[in-house]
């Protein structure tokens, strides 16, 4: 894929943001073309151009170069600079399309970063508010970026109004830790959030009865909170939905998440979200599917250690970033079955070892 | 005689006398405990506090070492030192010492085995400040050379001042030339000054050898045993930028371009050149970008790993416990002339003795010696190579071109001359193998079973055949077997001849095709007949047919899109892709439908659910069938009973501790009674083990609960070691190459690197004497932005540094120039540039140029050039900040006059020029000399670019009105890097010359500018009138603020007026007193007359003696210059009469 030294090159629209990720991460530009040429629409969408200059805004000398029609895109990373950030995000995504790349740049910044966000908290594609707080923010603890990490919502947005707003708050690490997490445990406990936005505060009530009719038979350590948020916070827009994550006793976390939709059931909600829980759990490893390239990538951050981790297979997504992560840091993960012995278990070991990636951003004294 | 009291006895108070009886006998009680116990309970407290202190100064901050113990690379021994001090005779003496040869010429790095465990890298820096710091990079020990009978020479100082600030290695100091000290106490007084000098510069206790004369053009071999003695035991503390970056000295490096092209240029064209070396610091990896310093950054376009050259003794060939003497002739020094074989950048120098004869077999002859005769015994001729030769079509196609007719064996022996002399090519390409056979062996995971392979009778004429793909799938190994039979014998008659629809296909496709198979379909249409044989343990398994997936193969090795890869049974889509290239002989392609819709896709990090996989948790069974995931739920025993390991654990041991003690009863299925009471027992044994375990692990932290905590300082320990014992064992059965493609090259590996687009002036400018570092970069360290440096000026530098004058930077691998900035924090609201550098105070300096990481020493250089008078290390600093911008001000200072002034509002011009500058400072802060704050306000019509100001008081007409601003700079973006390596003459590199230089050369005088020429300031004096106070404004005050206006006084006081008159007494004391002072007077300038005339002999007298003292002086500078002049020219002669002698070999 590399054409010469320092510039990586892609094709197509799918995969962008881990790839502008992996580029400011690596410091090698990025070269992508062939972005929906075939489409009706041809080019970036709104919302990816969003991302470029949400982007732009985390970093000190980003040089983003988009070909006229939209089909090709030039970035040159900068350094990441982070500091305090307001971004407004396009309501075709919600606001954890935005977070996620960010999520894995924030602990290599110059400053700590306060970024607020501004749009939809909870949509269908990409996580939300919730997951994030609770899910992708606890997998960075495994890596040494725990203090002061935080995201508050502020308000919440439903799509397709949004009017939510949320402020990420994220530390720098010089290094981040190697991994080894090999033991899934068993499951402990079971929390949920339920919300429901400028609907019947009911709803959240009743998506917990539902929920607690299947997960009471497993555990007893079962808290779903009903998160009621009023008024102003919010947002334009009717919607509720359902988070669950299930912890093991080596705290590894399983999540899932139903959204509300129209002429459905607040129960039917929570039983999908439910049995998506189930199925999760019974994927089984250490690491959630969602959170399979936050913890690949950074494991391949890691010190120059060897790093493990169990989980379960690939997905789409972590299939074609274990290939650029291997075009922009030339790292490759040895995959293996976690149980040899045992044919049924899809469970596999990712070992790789990591680079020894240092914040060279932070500043000294 | 006999009155004579005898002498009385007096017992030996030194030697082996005095040892053996009285002090022996003391010793023998032991340490007396009491003796040192505390007598007071302060002291106690004190004396442990001591101990306890002096305890922690020992600890050092935990450090990784990234270099394995088992196999390290060589220690790096570099012998430091100013012209003429001895280095070469120390180095030969050294390599004399291990290896018992004598070097003719020393050049480039001399690798030794010194111990079982240790190899050193000899070299010999030259004096050329460009070596001294590459040297100061990558040494691990440095013998610095000192003069005795000179004493420390600029370099030395210099030298140690490069080491500091690239991290501090060990330094062993070497005095020679005390031979030449004649006088004992001179001797004793030097060397106690000397070791005084150097343990201030090193530490207190740095280790200082002292060399006397040269025997045999050595040192006396004592003394060299001695050093070399504590060489051996030295231990070495990872430093810090050397254990985050790979790198290589290069022992060797040849240019492998293509003769033609370098006819054709004229040798002008980018060379490709390979290096070689040992690893060092931590893994290199493939894909790395490198810096040579002195020629620039590189990329490595390739690295294989070598057979080491000068290899430690292994365990089953040393079983003693010191180095046999055969192990000690191993020397590895290929640019010099060891065993007759000198290896330069083209060629291979063969010396052989005069009288050289072959066969005489029982004189030991030089690896020379041994090629040459190694080439005379050539077997055959190159016609029958030829003949032999294999020829591909192309080169990615997998088997060679030959006649159908060639039978077995001669294939077979084809093979077999193959494997003696294309050894070469064997390396390079790998793929015709005659080994492949080992090679698969080495793939740990193979499920084909090479050795049963062999054995099996069918197969036997198979192990002949090469296969050219290395990268096989493991799973697809047999099948690739079964088709290459089925072809080159074209033997299809026997139970093979089944598969045949399968191995019809092409086998000409590239090695992506053969992976492409998983085989599954394969395996499942052979297993019938002969699965078991390949793979026993499998059959055992109840789902034949669910082959894992290999993901590393699919994911890195295929061009499957993910897609592809995670549809159940990607071999089918892998086989449309590969029909979809065998058709590509169609020119146009109908767009395939599924490309526009795949463009709707989005990218989603939460997948969609999919109902049926929902559907199936409505199931009741399915919900209990997951409760073992659960810590209620129990241990699943029952479902793994038969694959309980030998430690009788379940594989799912993590949830032990919860599982559910309660209910052993419950589980759901009741297998046979039998197996189910094994699974009881074994549980139950399972059971009690654990609770003795827990039960040991209360009890000892119950007894003692400090014990088994550790300090912060053994814990971080214990987590590095087990950390580094991970890293050693998660790729231990990977083979050689995957690994280096995971983990890269670890260091102590001996690697040649190839290297492409080197400037082709490195190698016609090669000097072996000159060293090569191939140093790794951190993608960080690839790109260039501003680089932020706290910097102070070196207390032995003469100048001040300037603004904006180049600077050398030594700062990483690199050395570069470039013009920085120097600044001060301002208060921490802005960074205010400075002129110069402050005297003893460090400040910032910002530079552009290649980023380095935080912490990062450095040291800059005026010059590097040898004929800098003074000391040449101009700051030393450390890296602070690396950016894309920098936010560095200086002081911009308007000024401007009022021209008419109101109640406190004036008019000001001359500020600004027009009304558009006045409206970008509107609000702005203004001052007046006086110290009278004001703000601008607007601009005036009239005038061009006057405006109103208001201030807080009145401002006068003489007042000039000042507005402070700060203007931004930025560093210039100048960037060149110090490309000694690529001179003809190394130390004669120049930069960017300051202007002063260029002005200078140019005969040029600086431009002057009127209005900065000073002048005498004339001011006129001020004249002010006297403040008067209207009466009626004097009446209303109050007392205390009235002016206290007095006459002048009138009347004469009485002391004024009194007359005074003396009585005749006192007229006469008065006269007596003054004729004495008189008299006084005279006797005093009459004795001041004579001591003058005195002082006036005396220093008469004085001055002569200084003249003969002066002369004498005279006599004696002359002298020692004599002495010195003699010194210069026996040493020249020395060096003349070396080149000399060097001529007649």
């Amino acid at each position: 894929m590399t054409q010469k030294a320092g510039l990586v090159h892609y094709s197509g629209h799918q995969y962008l943001r881990t790839r502008l990720v992996l580029s400011i991460l690596s410091g090698k530009a990025v070269r992508i073309d062939k972005i929906r040429s075939d489409d009706k629409n041809p080019g970036l969408r709104d919302f990816e151009i969003s991302l470029l200059r949400l982007l732009e805004k985390v970093t000190n000398g980003t040089v983003v170069e988009i070909s006229v029609t939209g089909t090709a895109l030039l970035l040159k990373p900068g350094i990441i600079s982070g500091g305090p950030i307001i971004h407004d995000c396009p309501l075709a995504r919600s606001i954890g399309y935005f977070l996620e790349p960010v999520i894995m740049l924030a602990p290599f910044a110059k400053k700590p970063l306060q970024l607020t966000l501004r749009g939809i908290t909870t949509d269908d594609n990409d996580l939300s508010a919730d997951l994030i707080r609770t899910v992708t923010l606890p997998h960075l603890q495994l890596f040494g970026i725990s203090d002061g990490l935080e995201l508050r919502i502020k308000k919440r947005g439903a799509p397709p109004a949004g009017g939510g707003e949320v402020q990420f708050l994220c530390p720098i690490v010089k290094q981040v830790k190697t991994l080894n997490f090999a033991e899934p445990g068993k499951i402990k406990r079971i929390r949920g959030i339920a919300h429901a936005v400028r609907v019947n505060p009911q709803f959240s009530n009743r998506m917990i009865e539902a929920t607690r009719s299947i997960l009471n038979r497993y555990i007893p350590d079962i808290y779903l909170y009903s998160d009621v948020y009023k008024g102003d916070e919010s947002g334009k827009s009717p919607g509720y939905a359902l988070t669950l994550l299930a912890e093991s006793t080596t705290s590894a976390l399983h999540c899932s998440e139903a959204v509300s939709e129209p002429g459905i059931a607040p129960e039917d909600v929570a039983l999908r979200a439910t049995r998506a829980l189930l199925a999760e759990i019974n994927m089984g490893g250490c690491v959630d599917q969602k959170h399979q390239t936050m913890v690949l990538l950074m494991m391949v951050l890691g010190s120059e250690d060897v790093g493990r981790c169990r989980m379960g297979p690939p997905t789409l997504r972590t299939i074609q970033f274990l290939r650029d992560v291997r075009d922009f840091f030339g790292t490759s993960f040895k995959i293996v079955p976690a149980e040899p012995s045992n044919v049924d278990s899809s469970q596999l070991i990712y070992s790789c070892y990591g680079t020894g990636y240092v914040n060279a951003n932070r500043t000294l004294a | 005689m006999e009155d004579r009291p005898h002498k009385p006895h007096r017992p030996a108070q030194s030697g082996s006398k005095a040892e053996k009886k009285g002090k022996g006998k003391e010793k023998a009680h032991g340490f007396n405990e009491k003796a040192f116990a505390p007598k007071s309970g302060r002291r106690a407290d004190r004396q442990g506090r001591r101990k306890v202190e002096k305890d922690q100064t020992r600890l050092h901050v935990p450090l990784v070492n990234r270099t394995p113990d088992d196999e390290p690379p060589p220690v790096i021994v570099a012998i430091v030192g100013p012209p003429g001090v001895g280095k070469t005779t120390l180095l030969k003496s050294l390599v004399r010492r291990y290896t018992k040869q004598t070097l003719n010429e020393a050049k480039g790095p001399i690798t030794v085995v010194s111990g079982k465990k240790r190899r050193l890298t000899f070299i010999e820096s030259n004096t050329d400040l460009n070596s001294m710091i590459d040297i100061g990079k990558v040494a691990d020990l440095v013998l610095l050379m000192i003069d005795g009978s000179f004493g420390f020479e600029m370099e030395t100082f210099e030298f140690l001042n490069i080491l500091q600030s690239h991290g501090f290695p060990k330094v062993i100091g070497v005095l020679t030339h005390l031979d030449l000290i004649k006088k004992a106490a001179t001797l004793r007084a030097s060397k106690k000054a000397l070791k005084k000098r150097f343990w201030t510069e090193i530490y207190q206790g740095a280790k200082l050898f002292y060399l006397s004369g040269v025997l045999n053009g050595r040192y006396p071999d004592t003394e060299i045993l001695n050093l070399s003695r504590f060489i051996s035991v030295m231990k070495f503390r990872p430093l810090v930028f050397r254990n985050t970056h790979p790198y290589v000295l290069a022992d060797r490096l040849e240019d492998l371009t293509s003769r033609e092209l370098i006819r054709t240029t004229s040798g002008k064209c980018d060379r490709t050149v390979t290096v070689y070396g040992y690893v060092r610091g931590t893994n290199l990896r493939q894909g790395m970008k490198v810096h040579i310093p002195g020629v620039g950054d590189l990329d490595m376009k390739s690295v294989t790993k070598l057979g080491d050259p000068c290899p430690l003794p292994d365990a089953d060939s040393e079983k003693r416990r010191k180095l046999s003497e055969k192990k000690k002739l191993l020397v590895h020094a290929p640019m010099s002339d060891v065993g007759g074989v000198v290896y330069d950048k083209d060629a291979v120098y063969i010396n052989v003795p005069g009288s050289f004869t072959r066969g005489n077999g029982d004189v030991p002859q030089g690896e020379g010696e041994q090629m040459v005769t190694d080439l005379q015994d050539a077997g055959r001729t190159l016609d029958d190579a030829v003949a032999q030769s294999q020829i591909r079509l192309f080169g990615s196609s997998s088997r060679h071109l030959a006649l159908e007719d060639v039978h077995m064996d001669g294939v077979e022996s084809s093979d077999s001359g193959l494997d003696d002399d294309e050894e070469g090519e064997e390396s390079e390409d790998g793929s015709e193998l005659g080994s492949d056979e080992e090679l698969d062996e080495e793939e740990g995971d193979a499920e084909v079973d090479m050795e049963k392979l062999r054995s099996d009778p069918r197969n036997t004429g198979r192990t002949t055949l090469r296969d050219v793909s290395r990268n096989i799938p493991s799973s697809s190994k047999k099948q690739r077997e079964e088709i290459d039979f089925a072809e080159s014998d074209s033997d299809l008659g026997d139970e093979d001849a089944e598969d045949f629809g399968v191995s019809k296909r092409a086998r000409f496709g590239d090695e992506d095709e053969d992976v492409d198979i998983p085989s599954d379909d394969v395996g499942s249409d052979l297993d019938d007949e002969d699965g078991a044989e390949w793979n026993p343990s499998s059959s055992n398994l109840p789902h034949r047919r669910r082959r894992r997936k290999d993901w590393m193969k699919l994911i890195y090795s295929t061009s499957l899109t993910p897609e592809q890869i995670l549809s159940h049974g990607g071999e089918s889509e892998a086989e449309k892709v590969n029909q979809d290239e065998g058709d590509d002989d169609d020119f146009f392609r109908i767009k395939k439908k599924d490309d526009l819709s795949r463009g709707e896709e989005l990218d989603k990090t939460k997948e969609a659910l999919k109902e049926q996989d929902l559907k199936q948790w409505e199931d009741d069974d399915m919900l209990e069938s997951i409760r073992h995931l659960f810590i209620t739920g129990e241990s699943n025993l029952e479902e793994t009973g038969a694959e309980v390991d030998e430690n009788g654990e379940p594989y799912e041991e993590e949830g032990g501790d919860f599982e559910d003690l309660e209910a052993p009863d419950e589980s759901p299925e009741a297998g046979p009674s039998s197996s189910r009471d094994d699974t009881e027992t074994i549980r139950a044994a399972n059971l009690a083990a654990k609770k003795e375990a827990l039960k040991r692990r209360f009890d000892e932290e119950y007894d003692d609960p400090e014990a088994s905590k550790l300090d912060f300082y053994d814990e971080k320990k214990e987590e590095m070691a087990r950390q580094l014992q991970l890293n050693k064992a998660e790729f231990e059965g990977v083979d050689e190459e995957s690994r280096a493609l995971v983990e890269g090259f670890r260091p102590g590996a001996y690697v040649r690197i190839e290297l492409a687009d080197v400037p082709c002036e490195m190698v016609e400018h090669f000097d072996p004497t000159y060293p090569i570092v191939v140093g790794g970069l951190l993608p960080a360290e690839e790109r260039f932005g501003y680089v932020q440096v706290r910097i102070k000026r070196h207390r032995w530098f003469t100048k001040t540094l300037k603004t904006n004058d180049p600077l050398i930077f030594s700062l990483g691998w690199r050395r570069f120039q470039t013009v920085p900035i120097y600044s001060l924090d301002d208060h921490s609201i802005r960074m205010r540039m400075l002129k110069y550098t402050p005297e003893h105070m460090h400040c910032y300096a910002t530079f552009y140029g290649p980023a380095s990481l935080p912490n990062t020493g450095f040291c800059a250089f005026n010059s590097l050039s040898g004929n800098t008078a003074g000391f040449r290390v101009s700051a030393t600093g450390v890296v602070l900040d690396i950016d894309r911008s920098v936010k560095i001000v200086k002081k911009l200072k308007l000024t401007g006059v009022p021209f008419k002034i109101f109640k406190n509002t004036a008019f000001v011009k001359d500020m600004f020029s027009s009304a558009l500058e006045v409206a970008k400072f509107e609000g702005a802060n203004i001052r007046t000399v006086s110290g009278i704050r004001g703000q601008v306000k607007k601009a005036l019509a009239k005038p061009d670019g006057a405006f109103r100001a208001t201030f807080e008081d009145k401002a006068l007409m003489s007042d000039i009105i000042f507005l402070r601003a700060w203007y931004s700079i930025q560093p210039r973006k100048f960037y060149n890097p110090v490309t000694s390596l690529l001179l003809s003459n190394k130390s004669a590199w120049t930069g960017m010359r300051l202007t002063g230089q260029v002005r200078h050369a140019e005969g040029l005088k600086t431009p002057l500018n009127v209005n900065s020429t000073y002048k005498k300031i004339e001011r006129p004096h001020r004249r002010f009138n006297p403040l008067v106070i209207p009466k009626k404004l004097q009446a209303e005050l109050p007392y205390a603020s009235k002016p206290k206006l007095m006459k002048p006084q009138q009347k004469q006081t009485y002391l004024q007026k009194r007359a005074v008159v003396m009585e005749p007494e006192e007229k006469k004391a008065v006269a007596l007193l003054q004729q004495m002072r008189a008299l006084r007077k005279d006797q005093v300038a009459r004795r001041k007359e004579k001591k003058e005339g005195k002082r006036i002999v005396h220093q008469k007298k004085v001055d002569k003696e200084e003249a003969k003292k002066a002369e004498k002086e005279k006599e004696k500078k002359k002298e020692h210059m004599r002495i010195a002049g003699q010194k210069s020219k026996r040493q020249a002669d020395l060096e003349e009469g070396r080149s000399s002698k060097r001529r007649k070999t």
